[in-house]
């Protein structure tokens, strides 16, 4: 048995890892369980086949019907996913909060940009941000960027050329990449390598951010521990997890608050599977809809094919340049809200890879499209919305894993107004890489990313699993944390607004930890 | 080094491909594996065959670059730790079955051994599962099996130092991977 201790968290990625941080540094003792490995920089080779370390490597999740990306999309061991996140960083535009009062679809958040806007800024001042507050197209109200914008290659020059030609107005991409030196974190040099994870800290990192931070402090990180439950006393209130050791032992540490931040699969697992006499549907599922409300996020790849040098090596992997189309914006043009990242840095190899723009050459056509693309592909990434539904949701598996924990299941399926949406974006994109002057200009298939939801925030107890700070309705001392918790996203990177939440939620914890730890 | 399992994943663990050879780990690249002839750890000979052929079908080179060195060495491997691109997209673990369903069904669409067919052939059924017109082809989706294994190609042409030289792009490594990749 392990000292019970204040809070214990599953997940040690960029929300878990926070938590850990913040609280500990109010004087609260922290347990952080991760199921995967440890992590060091050294870790993060410069290698898109050796960064497949940092990826899912976890129990499987099987899924049903359209695929979500799962494995690629989520991240094993100490830092997560945000170990290899592109660090896009805008804010959430303000009517993201409230597109069902507003436009009559979706599901509204409990709170407004405003109740997030201090909260976006403090992460802001203590990460780094690079942009420009008055050039980026749709940025809500805060304070400017603390870092100048990232370089624009000769690929985003072209692109942004056909963009401005056919009225799709892009400006500066907020990155949380450091384009000088911040806070003791070197500047980025543009080497293209972010997916394979910065080990110089340029971009923001949990191993170089708040996991030093709150071991310093003295949480305590114990990885290979695969939570397997939320333990509950006679009450219904969370008293603690239940995991499995890396020697295989069944386990407990017991706490006065627990935090789930397993992800937005692994979350509403753990609650499905945590069932128990007060809660035979599973914990904090009296809505019905933990695992409900699950969202994708259709990306749409364009490339053009030019005959000068595009430069497209170099940069970051999120690109150079962005756009937003508001709900509103969009209505016009396309059923939904959408994002563009033009000029993303590309390797030869993997999904995103140069490879990747024509999987249908082979032979020595594939040989002669890569040494024509190495230097003249430029590629802008679209980022389409999806509005939450129930009956897209994580469920659990008949199959267990090696613990004897249910397997998740995740049921989705794409609504006709989400693939009307990638159709006009993916239209778009090639009409403005034709207006570039591209020799050729293409679209590739929809592929899933920036997956949020499943344990969704909202007022009412009977439509949603958690309040606004992301603790459950049912159980007070149980709180989820990440993306998860999101009712929509607009279309819009998660991270940035994941910290956001983290902060304020951190924030009212330890102003009312008695709430909390009741 | 005495091969056991643990000598073994902690060679791969370090950051270079373990190979077994005559009782012993070997770290080499896959190219290296393939000139040395390195047994076969996961994979029979037909499969190793079948899978050389397809490789150089579908990006000529490709099997001299170690593909089926390196395949066969991740399948070894614990799949938490694989460096194959399948793990991305959601086949679940172990992906030998995968890879060993894939390679029987490309020797039964060929009617024998995918390795005996000419060139010509050979392309020409590769262009047949990418269109999903291979029929009967009994084993994991025909078009799948070519994507998955073109990315596999792809890696060991292109994904390596080696490879971004073939494209004169510059490597610009942070932490460079193994030589002995």
């Amino acid at each position: 048995m392990n000292e019970a201790v204040d809070v214990v968290i599953v997940g040690a990625g960029a929300a878990g890892s926070y938590f850990a941080a913040k609280l500990q540094g109010a004087g609260k003792q922290v347990v952080v369980l991760e199921a995967g490995p440890e992590r060091g920089l050294e870790d993060l080779v410069s290698s898109s086949i050796w960064a497949r370390r940092l990826k899912w490597g976890g129990p499987p999740v099987d899924s049903q019907g359209v695929p979500i990306g799962h494995n690629v999309n989520f991240g094993w061991g100490l830092g997560g996913a945000a170990l290899h996140h592109y660090a896009t960083w805008p804010r959430f535009a303000e009517e993201t909060f409230h597109i069902r009062e507003r436009y009559g679809v979706g599901l509204d958040w409990p709170i407004a940009y405003d109740d997030l806007r201090a909260h976006y800024d403090a992460i802001q001042r203590e990460v780094g941000i690079a942009g420009d507050a008055e050039d980026e197209p749709s940025r809500p109200p805060g304070e400017p960027y603390p870092l100048p914008p990232l370089p624009v290659f000769a690929q985003g020059e072209r692109l942004k050329a056909g963009f401005d030609a056919i009225g799709v107005d892009v400006g500066a991409l907020p990155a949380a990449i450091l384009t000088r030196a911040y806070n003791g974190r070197d500047a980025c040099i543009y080497d293209g390598w972010c997916e394979s994870g910065c080990p110089i800290g340029a971009l923001a990192n949990p191993l170089v951010l708040h996991i030093p931070e709150a071991k310093r402090l003295g949480a305590e990180f114990r990885t290979e521990c695969a939570a397997t439950g939320v333990l509950t006393d006679e009450t219904g209130q969370a008293r603690g997890v239940r995991y499995v050791d890396a020697a295989g032992e069944v386990r407990e540490q017991h706490a006065d608050v627990v935090i789930l931040a397993a992800s937005c699969v692994q979350n509403p697992r753990l609650l499905l599977a945590s069932a128990g006499a007060k809660h035979p549907d599973g914990l904090a599922n009296s809505s019905g809809l933990a695992g409900a409300n699950f969202m994708v996020d259709g990306l749409a790849a364009v490339y053009g094919l030019f005959d000068d040098p595009m430069e497209n090596v170099f940069g970051v992997n999120a690109g150079q340049l962005f756009h937003r189309a508001a709900y509103e914006d969009g209505r016009a043009r396309a059923p939904g809200a959408y994002q563009w990242q033009l000029a993303p840095a590309i390797k030869p190899n993997d999904l995103a890879g140069i490879a990747g723009a024509r999987p249908d050459l082979i032979g020595p056509d594939l040989h002669d499209f890569m040494r024509r693309a190495a230097h003249g592909l430029a590629v802008a990434a679209g980022f389409a919305s999806t509005l939450p539904d129930a009956q897209n949701r994580v469920e659990l598996s008949s199959e267990t894993d090696s613990t004897g924990t249910p397997l998740a299941r995740v049921v989705y399926r794409n609504a006709p107004e989400a693939e009307a949406l990638w159709a006009h974006i993916a239209a778009e994109g090639v009409a403005a890489a034709n207006a570039a002057g591209a020799r050729e200009a293409w679209h590739g298939r929809p592929a899933p990313v920036h997956i949020s939801g499943g344990t969704v925030m909202g007022d009412d107890p009977a439509r949603s699993v958690t309040d606004g700070y992301g603790r459950t309705h049912d159980v007070s001392n149980l709180v989820l944390a990440g993306a998860g918790l999101f009712p929509y996203t607009g279309g819009s990177s998660p991270t940035f607004t994941l910290y956001a939440l983290a902060h304020r939620t951190a924030e009212h914890m330890i102003e009312h930890w008695s709430e909390y730890a009741a | 080094m005495r091969l056991n399992r643990r000598n073994f994943l902690k060679q791969s663990a370090v950051g270079a491909l373990a190979f077994k050879v005559g009782g012993a780990v070997v770290t080499a690249s896959p190219a290296h594996a393939y000139a040395e002839d390195f047994p076969m750890q996961v994979l029979s000979a037909e499969e190793r065959a079948a899978l050389e052929a397809f490789g150089d079908t579908i990006l000529p080179g490709a099997a001299q670059e170690g593909l089926a060195h390196f395949i066969d060495s991740q399948l070894a491997a614990e799949s938490a730790d694989s460096l194959l691109i399948i793990r991305y997209l959601d086949v679940p673990p172990p992906y030998a079955g995968f890879y060993k369903a894939a390679l029987a069904a490309l020797d039964a669409a060929a009617g024998g051994r995918f390795a005996d067919l000419s060139s010509a052939d050979r392309l020409a059924l590769a262009r047949r599962m990418g269109a999903g017109e291979v029929a009967p082809w009994r084993g994991p989706p025909a078009a799948f099996v070519l994507f998955v294994l073109r990315m596999d190609a792809i890696d060991v042409v292109y994904g390596t130092e080696a490879g971004f030289d073939r494209l004169d792009l510059p490597y610009m490594a942070h932490i460079a991977p193994p030589a002995r990749w």
